[in-house]
């Protein structure tokens, strides 16, 4: 058979762009392929980009400057870069944004707003002061919800706007499921939290899908005796109820229930994490370094460089 | 001559088809698998963070409130494959973690496989400190997703006792596996790091110790009482000392986590381990480097040990007061 020239590049240009087709095709299904793994099921998570329905989650995290801030925000931002659609808000202690966190939020590959408020001299806790003696954080959660209000109300949809609001501390654990549990708040949503109030656990105490009491080891009398780590609250409430804050001089163990008093009552509580059965999330605290071999050094004018950050 | 020009069209012609055959073979198989390669690539730089000029041009929106000096960064962009697709080119980081039970240690070992889930090519060999598997370590690595192999095996009380280092055992047997699986003599290229449960990791450290050829070190934050100690490293780029308060003058003066193995050194040299007995507090890192390494050929990295991508830290024990003598909590409720 004769192949004129002509015909054969013409053939050459239809082959190269059904291949570059399926090349495109095949990119598809590769980005959607496991790793090598030894399990019998990897569950994959979707590949294409968030669908618009999927709710947004509002982490704001109070931080201050410490030795062991950086490596906190860090191992929490390794977390949170796994959740699609969360937006992270940090609120740092501080009368002006640090370049050890603006860095760290820059590089993190995260979406988030940075803010920052200094707690009043009165209100912070002193060298040596036990960290149950002061409220911690209160006026950098109460800026989140105030910059998320006013964020919010520019956006369509006014009050109606999907997502979830939750209070996460810099020192805490948090699996990735509880995300996702947290995602369909309605309201308020709960679970239990590990390794808090003197107990292994806190749990909401759920029959016929409501919760009917607490199971905590102090002061069970509260309104809502749980920790910040175990409770996220719904946009739509957090918008239409503007007043609705931290109380700073609440006492010892209020703090959470000076905010969702005014939000919700103990039946309208939405149960997750299995009907509050199972732990994903735990309130750890990381310990204070040793530095005296620092200080010493540091006496004598020999101390480590300061431009490394730490 | 006419019939020679047209032999001679013929030959070119079929000249040609066979170079337009190669041509297409190139298009339809080895430009889609540049491509796969390349998507490969960018969802690391993704995950990695690398994303100064791309991500910032394209996929956020900034801009500062003049009044409030707010900064809002949005990004388009995400991973969402956990762990990251298993590369050919990339070496094996195998992680040793011992661990052992306590109550936070299912917390410990969650934002751990949280910070691993981000590293491609990652084995994590966790060793338990018991005389089983435990039914909770079990569990929670069959739902990690990571690629992983579970051993165990139990300190003695007695050595324990003695106020020896934790976890010593552990790494061994780790160790011992490794040599057990892999061929001296294969192409399989890995590194091996020892990684405690409660240190805080930076994902630009494992991108790090992949270059590793024989040893390769870094600064370790709040190590050693100080607010980091580092390796010495001179204008040649080559260690020859620590930056350490105590005892500068061990052979290798660096905390377990400063420090990567190449697979191959460890195959090659089948006797070196830690020691187990007789050995100083502070000494046994050096028990095992020295049967490996000399100070000349260590690798600093970290932009010559400048940098820190690793945090020595640890969880405060909780107060469990009032779970009582007999325990308040249900038990049977995982923690």
């Amino acid at each position: 058979m004769k192949l004129k020239l002509k015909t054969v590049f013409v053939l050459y240009f239809m082959v190269s762009l059904l291949g570059l087709i399926y090349a495109l095709m095949q990119l598809g299904k590769w980005s959607a392929q496991s790793g090598r793994g030894k399990l019998e099921v990897t569950k994959q998570p979707q590949k294409q980009p968030a669908k618009p329905s999927l709710s947004t989650i509002f982490v704001i995290t109070p931080t201050y400057a410490r030795l062991v801030q950086k490596a906190e925000l860090t191992r929490l931002a390794q977390t949170f870069l796994h959740v699609p659609h969360l937006h992270w808000i940090v609120v740092e202690d501080s009368p002006h944004k640090t370049p050890l966190v603006t860095d760290l939020l820059l590089k993190s590959g995260l979406t988030y707003t940075h803010l920052h408020i200094p707690t009043a001299m009165d209100r912070k806790l002193q060298e040596g002061d036990p960290s149950w003696l002061k409220p911690r954080g209160v006026e950098q959660r109460n800026e989140g919800l105030r910059w998320l209000r006013e964020d919010r109300r520019a956006q369509p949809g006014g009050d109606d706007q999907q997502g979830v609001v939750y209070f996460a501390d810099d020192d805490n654990t948090y699996s990735l499921q509880l995300f996702e549990e947290m995602r369909s708040t309605q309201r308020v949503s709960v679970w239990p939290v590990g390794l808090v109030g003197g107990m292994k656990y806190e749990r909401p105490v759920v029959e016929g899908g409501k919760v009917v009491r607490f199971h905590t080891g102090w002061r069970p009398s509260r309104p809502f005796p749980m920790d910040m780590a175990g409770f996220a609250v719904s946009l739509k409430l957090v918008l239409s109820n503007p007043e609705a804050c931290f109380d700073g001089e609440a006492p010892m163990g209020f703090l959470e229930s000076s905010f969702l008093q005014g939000l919700v009552t103990m039946e309208e509580l939405e149960p997750k994490a299995d009907n509050c059965s199972k732990v994903l999330v735990w309130h750890t605290r990381t310990e204070k370094p040793k530095m005296k071999r620092e200080e010493a050094l540091q006496a004598q004018g020999l101390g480590s460089d300061p431009a490394v950050e730490v | 001559m006419r019939e020679s020009v047209v032999e001679s069209e013929h030959k070119n012609r079929a000249r040609l088809l066979p170079k337009a055959c190669h041509h297409l073979v190139k298009e339809i198989f080895i430009i889609p698998e540049r491509l796969a390669v390349h998507h490969q690539q960018l969802s690391d730089d993704g995950v990695e963070g690398k994303r100064e000029a791309g991500g910032q041009a394209q996929d956020s929106k900034e801009y500062c409130a003049s009044d409030k000096d707010i900064v809002e960064v949005v990004r388009t962009e995400y991973v969402y494959t956990r762990p990251p697709p298993w590369s050919d080119v990339l070496p094996t980081i195998h992680i040793i973690t011992p661990t052992y039970s306590r109550p936070v240690q299912k917390a410990e070992l969650t934002r751990l496989a949280n910070t691993f889930l981000h590293v491609p090519n990652l084995h994590w060999i966790l060793v338990e400190d018991s005389q089983r598997r435990t039914s909770l370590v079990t569990r929670f690595l069959r739902e990690t997703g990571l690629n992983y192999t579970h051993l165990n095996v139990e300190t003695p009380k007695n050595y324990k006792a003695r106020g020896n280092p934790r976890g010593t055992m552990q790494r061994n047997l780790a160790l011992r596996w490794l040599r057990e699986t892999f061929n001296a003599n294969s192409s399989q290229a890995g590194i091996v790091y020892f990684a405690d449960d409660d240190n805080a990791y930076s994902l630009e450290l494992f991108e790090e110790m992949r270059s590793t050829q024989k040893v390769s070190v870094w600064p370790v934050a709040f190590a050693g009482g100080l607010r980091y100690e580092s390796p010495k490293v001179n204008a040649a780029g080559k260690v020859y000392g620590w930056e350490v308060v105590f005892d500068p003058h061990r052979p290798f003066a660096i905390d377990m986590a400063g420090f990567a193995i190449n697979l191959r050194v460890i195959l090659f040299k089948p006797q070196a381990y830690f020691k187990l007995r007789g050995v100083k507090g502070g000494y046994q890192e050096s028990s095992l480097l020295q049967g490996l390494v000399t100070l000349n050929d260590l690798e600093p990295k970290a932009a010559n040990c400048t940098k820190i991508l690793v945090w020595h830290i640890r969880t405060e024990r909780p107060y469990l007061e009032n779970e009582g003598k007999k325990g308040f909590s249900d038990p049977n409720m995982e923690v």
